[in-house]
């Protein structure tokens, strides 16, 4: 008997593909994947945030998120919420506020109604005008859900990528991806809409919209002032001049008198209220219009139907 | 810190991880596969079969059991690789070179070992492979495979 002395073949016997090559198509494909998936579940995500009743909304998330934390200047802030809450009719929410202790002014809407606002905004706003716009801002954004819709992404997008790089072996922190991509903040039309819906708000409690921007205006001081922890605002909140000249316009053509006195906010604070608007800046002027709070909360009205066109837009 | 430098970081690293295991774990195989060869040309003189009795025409003078046995283990970017074909399935091809490898060292340390020992042949040979570890997925051990070349060496009269 003899032996074919032969080698063992190369390769298993079978040619492969380069090993990055390889890669790259998986991964090409994994991605194409993924894009579809995460495009499908968006949709899931945002045609369920906007008809999710806010009843069931509160049953879910009523406990859930921060606890009602405390300053000098909160019951304040409470009681400008219940007052502009009031104008928007068919509002479904209990609101809550809380705050939470960070120096750079921001506030924040939050699913089941809660509204956090930052002790850096308590102690900078100058009046109670400049706080009820911010705190109408938000409630802008629960009357367009964009709250909901923007958890409803972060959770789609942490399971999407969770089960792509799970599967891969990659061990990334998944979930602080997903929501740091979410937080990218709203769509710029879901911000305008907010800023809308607020300056309504804004116009019916008080009958005017001054002092409503002067926080806004006063914003790079304050950066300069708290360095770069106050950019807070700016990364979840477009503050340019082009959104205010915006306010300004839109409410020139809603005809809200851009002056009025402004309302000194109560409780203990380092910032000072001015009677009047003149040391303000000055909205845009359309004089004699009179335009008053009836008017106004029909505005408020009508501003909520515009985040479900504008949210379109909102790709992040 | 800028915002997209977070999830960039988060992301990033995982990634360069994985091309730094590649570069490094295709350099060892290319080197193993080199020096496989070598070896295999050497030791090629020596025959090795599956079959249980010797040929009639050998004059078996002794026999003894030799073994050579292979543990081996996934890199970083091997499981990358296998874990995107979880999605796709087909080949997992950076499996069969890991095993390949193994088998083929295997088989070789056993026939070195025979012919240190003195013995020209081995007959009856048997290819095992058993997991060790359970897989790493979840960070808890190591995947692991030993592969186990085992047959009866032969001394021959000639």
């Amino acid at each position: 008997m003899t032996f074919d002395p032969r080698l063992p073949h190369e390769d298993g016997g079978a040619p492969r593909a380069h090993p990055l090559a390889e890669a790259a198509w998986l991964v090409a494909g994994a991605a194409v994947a993924g894009v579809l998936l995460t495009a499908l579940a968006i949709g899931v995500a945002d045609v369920a945030s906007r008809w999710l009743p806010a009843t069931v909304e509160a049953r879910l998330f009523g406990g859930a998120f921060a606890p009602e934390g405390d300053h000098p200047r909160a019951p304040a802030a409470r009681d400008v919420l219940a007052r502009l809450a009031a104008h928007w009719p068919e509002n479904p929410y209990a609101f809550r506020l809380s705050v939470t202790d960070l120096d750079a002014p921001n506030a924040f809407a939050l699913p089941g109604g809660l509204v956090v606002v930052t002790r850096g905004l308590l102690e900078q706003v100058e009046s109670e005008n400049e706080l009820a716009f911010v705190l109408g801002h938000e409630i802008g954004h629960f009357a367009g859900r964009d709250h909901l819709q923007a958890l409803g992404r972060a959770l789609v997008l942490s399971l999407g990528l969770q089960a792509l790089l799970g599967f891969a072996g990659v061990d990334a922190d998944v979930p602080a991806v997903a929501s740091r991509l979410a937080e990218r903040g709203y769509g710029r039309g879901q911000e305008r809409a907010a800023d809308r819906f607020g300056l309504a708000l804004v116009a019916a409690e008080y009958g005017h919209v001054a002092g409503a921007d002067a926080f806004f205006a006063r914003l790079p001081d304050a950066e300069a002032r708290f360095g770069r922890r106050a950019a807070a605002w700016f990364a979840t909140h477009p503050v340019t001049a082009t959104r205010i000249e915006r306010l300004r316009a839109h409410a020139a053509e809603r005809g809200w008198r851009a002056d009025g006195p402004l309302t000194p906010l109560r409780g203990a604070g380092s910032a000072e209220t001015s009677g009047t608007s003149g040391d303000g800046p000055e909205w845009g002027h359309r004089p004699g219009t009179g335009k008053r709070s009836h008017q106004a909360s029909t505005s408020a009205r009508s501003a909520s139907r515009a985040p479900a066109s504008s949210r379109r837009d909102s790709a992040s | 810190m800028e915002a997209w430098l977070d999830p960039a970081l988060r992301l990033g690293a995982p990634l360069a991880f994985l091309l730094v295991t590649y570069a490094i774990g295709s350099a060892i195989e290319r080197r193993h596969f080199r020096l496989l060869r070598v070896r295999e040309v050497r030791s090629r003189h020596m025959p090795v079969a599956t079959i249980l009795e010797p040929p009639a025409d050998w004059e078996v003078t002794g026999s003894a059991l030799v073994t050579g046995s292979v543990v081996v283990s996934l890199d970083y970017w091997k499981r990358f690789l296998a874990g995107l074909r979880l999605l796709f399935g087909g080949r997992v091809s950076a499996y069969e070179t890991l095993l390949e490898r193994a088998r083929r060292e295997a088989l070789l340390r056993m026939k070195e070992r025979a012919h240190e020992a003195g013995y020209r042949a081995v007959i009856g040979v048997r290819l095992e492979t058993s997991q060790i570890a359970p897989n790493g997925r979840q960070g808890k051990g190591t995947a692991g495979v030993e592969v186990l070349a085992s047959g009866t060496a032969l001394k021959l009269a000639r």
